[in-house]
Order: C-alpha cells, then structure tokens, then sequence
C-alpha cells in the first residue's frame, strides 16, 4: 500500500475532527445561566472556531503546497529501523502511562524507583552506579520534601 | 529626604545583611525546581520571619522573590524547563545555547541580565513608584486586553515555519485555559464531571507538562552507546561573554529592564508577560531576528532582564495603592500586614522608613544576588556532563514531587505525564510549544478583560479603539506583527534569489 503524507496534513485533520468534536461538546460542557450575548461560551467558542479554520488552512496548504512523504507500506515495513524506533517512543509512553497506575497503588517512594529502573533498563544502562545515584535521589527527594518542605508524597 | 536617611539607617543592621544571602539561596533553589515557584517559597518561609522585625522580615521574603525568579532560569537552560512560569521566554535561546555547550555563557548572561533589570527595578521603585502608579491606575479592561494581545503577537515571530500551526497552538493553550470554573459567571467549563479540574489546569503544572515531560519523551528515541557526547570538564567554562556579547546586550538588557518596570507596575501581569514582550520587541528590532531561537544571548538578555525588571516594579501598586501586581506580591502583600503595615498611600507617611529600608534593600538583594550567583554559576553549568539517562531519572523525580507539591493532588502528577505525552506527539508533528505556553499564560488575562470592556460598552467593540493606551497597544502589536511579517516575506525572497 502506497500513502502520501506530511505532518500539515496529518495534523490539519486531527485538529479539524478536535475542533468539531470540541465544538459539538459546548453545549453540555458550559451550562451557562447567562441571558447576555457575551458569556462562558464566548471565548471557547471563538477559540474552538478559530482552531477549526486554522487546521483546515492548514490542511488546504498540506493537499496543495506542502512537499509530501511517499512511504509503501510492506510485510518489511515492521521490522524496518524507522518502525523500531517509532514503536521504542510508543514503549517509552507506556512505561509513563503504566508509572501513573503504580503511583495510585503503591505511592511516589516505590513507583518512582520503579519508574527510575525502568528507564535505566530501557537506555540499557549496565553500570551499578547508574541505578545507585538516581533511586538515592528518589529517597533524599522524598526526605527533602517530606521533612523540610513539610509535603507529603503520596 | 529625612525618611530616606531614616530608612538607610535601618537598613544598615548587620542581621540584614545576612538573612539577605539565607532568603537568596532559598529563592535559588526553589526557583530552580521545577513545579516550585518563590510564590511557594515565600508562603513556606512567612511563618520564620513572625519573630523577625517587619524591615528583616520584608527583606527576607523579597530575596526569596528575587532569587526564585533568577532561578529559574537554571533550569530553563540547563533542561529546558523554567523553574517558574516568569522564565518561559528564557527557553527560547536559552536551552539552544546549553545545546551548543554554551550553557555557562547563558547562565553568566541570565545573572548578569537579571541583577541590571532587577538594580534598574530597585532605582524604578524609589523614584519613580507614586508617578507609575497613576499612569497604570489609568487602565481598565480595554488596555489589558490590548495588553494581552501585545503579548499574544509574539506568536508570529516564533511560528517561523507555520503560522498556522502557530495559531492552532495558541487556540489550544487559550482552551486549556478555560477548563474550570469560570471567573465571571461561576460556570464550569470542560470539566467532563471530574471535581479536579473544577479549579483548571495549573499554569506550572502545564509548564512541566509541555516542556520538562515531553522533552524526556523526545529523547526516547536516544541512544547512550551512539549518541552520547562526552564534554569535556574544561570546555564547560571556557566558553564566557566577550566583550563584544556585553556590548550587543547593552540594547536588550536596556529594553528588558524598562519593559519589566513597566509591564511589572501593572496591575495582574507580571515578570512572565514583561520576559515574552520584551523577547519580542528585541527580536523585533534586531538587524539579525533570524538568529533568536537558536541560541542566540540578547534572547536570554532580553527575557532575564525583564523578568527580574519586574521584581521591584510590582511592588509599586502594592505599595502605592494596596493592589498586588502579581501572585508573589499579593503573598508579600500578606506579610507586610502580618508585621504591622498596611499597604497604600497611607504606608509612606505613617511607616516611611521602614519602606524606604525595603526599598533600599532591594539594591542590596540584587548585589548579593550577583555575587551568590556568579560563585554557583560554574558549578550548574556542570548539570550539562551528566549521562542523559542518569539526568531524566533526576529530572522526572523532581518534576513529580513538584507537580505533586502545587496543591498535594496525584490529579497534577496525571496531568503532567498527560500532556508531556500530548506534546511530545505535537513537537513531533513540527509544532512549537511557545504558542500553547503564551496562549495558557494570557489566555486568562485576555477573556477576562475582553469580557468585562464588552460588559462595559454594552457589546461594542469600539471601546478598545477609542480609548488611546488601547489603540497603542493595539497599533504597537499590529506593528511588530507586520513588521516581522515583511522581514520574513524579504528573507524569503533574498534565499530564493
């Protein structure tokens, strides 16, 4: 399969479909009680239009102007070196998305170690005091918050 | 003259000078964490100085103010995430510099910048504060808003490459600024029925979000083994202001520093607006804007001067007719009272010396700011040596227990992964984060005002037109806008030639 893109098209119909969700969305997300013409509705409503018209000047100018990607899509495409480093941003999120279930759990102490070791596993980090230095400073971060700035962490 | 020599004499008690140094080095470091502000710095430093005298304690809380607001930029060069929201613009050139190994140059020039704006603040809150005042007790609505939109017209000269995604940038951080409940009516905007965001979205936590999370994402596709530069110990430090660079940024640190006396005498602004504006009209009238934005020093000039331009200057209103010019004076505003002293026009007659203590001292903050700063300045710049992966570790534990510490809710740590995730994938689609940022920070400030002069001129959009601070803004914004617009269409044409 052969597509043609760039990032003013891609992101010219992404924000068009927000705009016109967000738009649809006005009416029960700002109740308002308010009888004048200006009111909580005015400036979501200039600002979500003005989002609309943007992205879809911006994706006229990708269709018409803007120099395009050709990319085939293969059975090699996934192992491809492109793809691979694609799919490490998309691994990447997912520890962060996957931090944030810990966090709720089992707290900052134990999650943010956790986390800590995750991204030092994911650089391939091999020495031990590249692990040591990071989760002490999980623990002073926590001590110094804790004790002097009187915070509790999670 | 008598209350002047009055307030010399207090000022000069040796307890001053050294709670000066102690409120700075506080000032410093919480700055430079980002997700704690020296707003954060002086609420959590007010209860020490309850048994302090009101000249000790006053000055205290001001070095905190001054050091917090220096600070930041630390980290908006060294990781490019301002330690707080009066930074931002720092980012711009800031961060490039640390990137090209120029990172003790930049910092040099941020403290440097930012003790001249803050020295030229102090001069502008002795003499000139009761003159200020009246001029800025002139606006109402329709100037804010023209305000605003001064500052909004900084996204021209940043959307280089779009001006439309520019413009979308901007729509989106407007949007993010109107979750919540709204000001005026009561209303809760975009909510989705969840309690948290009833309050919005924290302008520090979105800063994190956008800039510290999404700069860790952006690096997710590095590589240790391959990518890694090892610098050299030396070269860090090599690389100092030249004689030349000091006299290139005679002009920025000039119009930063009036900018930030002039925006920070203004009521519900801030050293955020002056740094963005003062960036601008820098650009704006540089021989050479193609340069800003890729590390170039007036950039840093220009904002870090500013920003700390607006320090003293805010101060005025408070002092002078008892309205906070922003969040840290409206809690310093809070302390002169805990110690006895009612801001207002009052306050110079019945407690002159006093003030004019705190407004002498405020001299002597910038000086040892200066001299703290430029023994510590080499020992940051160092942060640049540290392995990438070792430094993202460090980074995010303190990106989460700030984010966390801004109102003790796991809600703020959700929404920083969120929209660093989020902005990762626009930087991605060759989005600038500058336009979110400036539409989050004014966004704001912007509807409130347009809402309040439309309620004002029963709907008529004249009034902000017919009303001559107004229009010069106005003018002033279309101005530059247009005038960045014909070097660009010129640039253009000169490479097509």
């Amino acid at each position: 399969m052969k597509l043609k893109y760039n990032s003013e098209i891609m992101s010219g119909s992404v924000f068009l479909v927000a705009a016109v969700v967000l738009w649809l969305l006005i009416p029960s997300q700002i109740d308002t009680m308010e009888t004048s013409a200006i009111n909580a509705q005015t400036v979501p409503k200039i600002v979500i239009g003005g989002m609309g018209i943007f992205s879809f000047c911006l994706l006229l100018q990708g269709i018409f102007t803007a120099p395009k990607k050709e990319v085939v899509i293969t059975r090699t495409t996934l192992s491809s070196e492109h793809f691979q480093k694609e799919l490490k941003s998309i691994i990447y999120a997912a520890i962060f998305l996957a931090y944030l279930v810990a966090l709720t759990w089992v707290g900052f102490l134990i999650s943010t170690m956790l986390l800590t070791i995750a991204i030092l596993v994911f650089y391939g980090a091999r020495r031990w005091y590249y692990y040591a230095i990071p989760l002490a400073m999980v623990g002073v971060v926590y001590f110094i918050f804790k004790m002097l700035l009187r915070v509790s962490l999670p | 003259m008598d209350l002047f020599f009055a307030g010399l004499e207090t000022l000069l008690q040796w307890q001053n000078f050294l709670i000066i140094p102690v409120g700075l080095a506080l000032g410093i470091v919480v700055g430079a964490i980002p997700g704690l502000t020296s707003d954060l710095g002086i609420i959590l430093c007010i209860p020490l100085t309850y048994g302090m005298d009101p000249t000790m304690a006053i000055l205290m809380l001001l070095a905190i103010y001054c050091g917090g607001t220096y600070g930041g930029s630390i980290t908006a060069i060294l990781i490019n995430t301002p330690g707080t929201s009066a930074n931002a613009a720092t980012l711009f050139d800031g961060y490039p510099m640390a990137k090209k190994g120029e990172a003790y140059k930049a910092l040099s020039m941020a403290l440097f910048a930012s003790t001249i704006g803050g020295l030229i603040s102090a001069g502008s809150l002795l003499f000139l504060a009761p003159q200020i005042a009246k001029i800025t007790l002139l606006f109402g609505p329709a100037e804010y808003l023209a305000l605003a939109i001064f500052g909004l017209s900084v996204i021209a000269s940043v959307s280089n490459k779009s001006i439309f995604k520019g413009l979308i940038g901007a729509c989106i951080g407007i949007f993010i600024s109107t979750i919540g409940m709204d000001n005026i009516s009561g209303t809760t905007r975009f909510v989705f029925g969840k309690i948290n965001l009833m309050s919005g979205i924290n302008l520090i936590i979105a800063l994190i979000g956008l800039f510290a999370i999404s700069e860790i994402m952006m690096k997710s596709q590095y590589n240790p083994r391959t990518d890694r530069k090892i610098v050299d110990a030396s070269s860090i430090t090599k690389s100092k202001i030249t004689r030349e660079e000091y006299k290139r940024c005679r002009k920025p640190i000039g119009i930063g520093s009036l900018t930030g006396v002039i925006i920070g005498a203004t009521p519900g602004t801030g050293g955020g607006l002056a740094a963005f504006i003062a960036y601008n009209q820098v650009k704006t009238t540089s021989k050479h804007p193609e340069t800003f934005g890729e590390g170039e020093i007036e950039g840093v000039a220009a904002s870090e001067s500013a920003n700390n331009g607006a320090c003293g200057s805010t101060m005025i209103p408070m002092l002078t007719l008892g309205v906070p010019g922003d969040g840290a004076t409206a809690i310093l505003m809070g302390a002169f009272m805990i110690h006895g002293m009612v801001p207002g026009p009052m306050l110079f007659r019945e407690q002159g010396n006093i003030l004019y203590a705190i407004m002498l001292g405020l001299f002597v903050v910038n000086i040892f700011m200066y001299l703290i700063g430029s023994v510590f300045t080499r020992f940051y710049a160092h942060i640049t040596r540290i392995p990438y992966e070792l430094l993202a570790c460090i980074v995010l534990t303190f990106c989460i227990a700030g984010a966390y510490s801004t109102s003790n809710s796991l809600y703020d740590v959700y929404i920083i992964i969120v929209v660093g995730i989020l902005a990762y994938f626009l930087r991605r689609m060759d989005f600038q984060l500058v336009p979110i940022l400036l539409g989050i920070v004014l966004g704001p400030l912007a509807e409130m005002n347009f809402r309040r002069a439309l309620i004002l001129s029963d709907g008529s959009l004249s009034i902000f037109v017919t009303r001559p601070i107004s229009l010069g803004f106005l003018l002033i914004a279309l101005g530059s806008v247009l005038l960045f617009a014909w070097r660009n269409s010129r640039a253009k044409k000169k490479a097509l030639a």
